[in-house]
């Protein structure tokens, strides 16, 4: 008898490997996201990440005249482009009339769409460019083609975002909290904007191979919108949307494994999503049955014998 | 976080002297060339019309807002090398009190400062989350979550939060507002203990009525600091009818004749 992780495909374990770190990661780093409200930030990263990546693919093929598809390769395009936008944004929403959000989607739709007219030039090149296929899969995310050096760079990025959430902890908490009050404090809240800003992009680009540019955003705030409702605590909210994010990885990675046609970034989505039903249903306090059992409880209340004019 | 901080001052030092402080968010100058002077052991209250700039005072005394032009000291250096010796009590409404947190946990990160980066709070900074709780009359709710408080409760968490910073000057922003007459009374009694041993105090305020009452000094401003001076000097019907443009309603206990 031969225990049944033996038997496990060496592929298989290199992309649940990978699919459960980027779900921890996105899920610890989404909280702050989430509590700022910026999930809209974290859209237009991981949208303009196709403009990176692609555009990485074509400039590394012209200089090099070889095609990967590394994420050694991809993930610094990926980085360059989401940092683009993000500072375009700002700069647009300092010099115009726009307000941040509408700077935001403006930027969201330039990039995104920059990046799907470069991957459509990419796959019309005749002699067609070797390797392309498989650039289209970071619009919902292939974690199949993940690769051990790809995992390496998972690790890296995801761990160093993970040390640097960790070591900062006290300072970006009251930061995100009370913006005014830790300034007064003497903290650089340039540097730790930058520094939040930093970390979520370097969430949001180790995730888009599995997930996906469109649905990366679900796999940031959905974890930290479930354990929300867990949790009061902001470090349990951190662990509990890391291990929400790692489980829905996980499961997304077996699942899509067992059955050809499942694409994983939509499963682990769809399995995120599952999580923060449930959570919305069933969390003690904050869930909708509590609540309503809250309510039940208190209309059971006989009420005064002197009640008042109705 | 603190590098850089001074922790020794002259006793005769003014606790703030604000010179031709200008501060701008967009185009129009939310504070326009105030000046203003604090001794050490004031108990000063900021009057004036939605917008005059009054946080934005308190903001720029912290060094929290840029200043365009002007010059601000508190206890005789930039407010930049005073944030151990300087308080902050944000307005209420500033913040998201959904946020995941616990009440000793918001006091706490009035001891953030001491720490300095990296460092964790202790058991040493809980003794003292909890004996600034208590000081609010608080301690027994030093578990629960924030988001479960009433506006009252969170505004004495603030003040807790303050007190633990064990500062020597205090900006509060609006610390009264929305708080019933019982901790009205408290954070009032509050305040005059923290000047009688000779902390200094700028607050915001909004009820005229109480102002000579809970105050000793008044900052009149509208963009500009118009006067400042004990209560007897400066708050006076004919100076707070300028301050809101005629339209002080009565009740106002008129203390000097204008
Ligand atoms: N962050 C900001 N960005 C842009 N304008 C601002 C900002 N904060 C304040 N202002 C503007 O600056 C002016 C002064 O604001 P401030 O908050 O200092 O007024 P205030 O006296 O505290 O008012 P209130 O009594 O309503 O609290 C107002 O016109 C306000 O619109
Ligand atoms: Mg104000």
């Amino acid at each position: 008898m031969s225990a049944p992780w033996v038997d496990l495909d060496p592929t298989l374990v290199v992309v649940a490997a990978g699919t459960t770190t980027v779900g921890a990661v996105s899920g610890a780093l989404g909280c702050f996201a989430y509590l700022r409200r910026q999930g809209l930030v974290g859209d237009v990263v991981s949208h303009s990440a196709l403009l990176g990546v692609v555009g990485a693919f074509v400039l590394v093929h012209a200089i090099t005249g070889s095609a990967s598809r590394s994420l050694f390769i991809l993930v610094p395009g990926a980085l360059v482009a989401g940092t683009a936008a993000l500072m375009l944004a700002r700069s647009v929403s300092i010099r115009t009339r726009l307000n941040d959000d509408a700077s935001l989607g403006v930027m969201l739709s330039i990039f995104f769409g920059g990046g799907l007219f470069l991957l459509r030039w990419v796959q019309r090149q005749s002699p067609p460019i070797a390797g392309h296929t498989g650039l289209e899969d970071y619009i919902f995310g292939m974690a199949a083609a993940m690769t051990r050096a790809d995992l390496w760079m998972i690790f890296a990025l995801g761990g160093g975002a993970l040390v640097v959430l960790f070591l900062m902890w006290k300072e970006l908490k009251v930061f995100t909290f009370d913006p005014d009050f830790a300034r007064s404090q003497g903290l650089p809240s340039r540097l730790l904007d930058t520094l939040l800003m930093g970390l979520l992009v370097a969430g949001v680009v180790i995730g888009i191979q599995t997930v996906g540019v469109i649905l990366m955003i679900a796999l940031l705030v959905t974890p930290a919108a479930a354990a929300r409702q867990w949790t009061s605590s902001l470090s349990t909210m951190a662990l509990l949307a890391a291990a929400f994010g790692a489980v829905a990885g996980a499961g997304g990675a077996l699942l899509s494994a067992s059955a050809a046609s499942l694409p994983t970034g939509p499963v682990v989505v769809l399995l995120a999503t599952t999580i923060f039903l449930l959570s919305l249903l069933l969390a003690p306090r904050r869930g909708v049955i509590a609540r309503a059992r809250a309510r039940r409880v208190l209309r059971d209340v006989p009420p005064r014998a002197a009640g008042g004019a109705s | 976080m603190i590098q850089g901080s001074d922790l020794n001052f002259r006793a005769d030092q003014p606790a703030l002297d604000v010179e031709g402080l200008t501060v701008t968010y967009g185009k129009e100058p939310a504070l326009w060339n105030a000046d203003l002077r604090l001794d050490r052991g004031s108990l000063a209250a900021v009057v004036g019309p939605n917008g005059a700039g009054k946080s934005t005072l308190l903001k720029a005394a912290l060094g929290v807002v840029p200043r365009v032009s002007g010059r601000v000291r508190v206890l005789g250096e930039d407010p930049a090398r005073r944030r151990r010796l300087v308080a902050y009590v944000p307005q209420r409404t500033s913040v998201d009190w959904d946020f995941p947190t616990s009440v000793l946990d918001v006091v706490l990160m009035g001891t953030y400062g001491q720490l300095g980066w990296f460092r964790r709070p202790g058991r040493k900074e809980r003794a003292l989350a909890l004996h600034s709780l208590e000081q609010m009359e608080m301690a027994d709710l030093a578990g629960r979550q924030i988001a479960e408080l009433s506006g009252g409760q969170q505004q004495r968490v603030f003040l807790a939060r303050a007190l633990v910073q064990d500062a020597e000057v205090y900006f509060m922003d609006e610390p009264f507002a929305g708080v019933d007459a019982v901790t009205e009374q408290s954070i009032a009694s509050l305040m005059g203990h923290l000047a009688h041993r000779g902390k200094t105090i700028l607050s915001v305020h909004h009820d005229l009525a109480t102002v000579p009452r809970y105050f000793e000094h008044a900052v009149l401003l509208n963009r500009a600091v118009q006067a400042v001076g004990t209560i007897k000097e400066v708050f006076h019907r004919g100076n707070l009818d300028r301050l809101y443009g005629g339209r002080v309603p009565a009740g106002v206990p008129d203390l000097a004749p204008s």
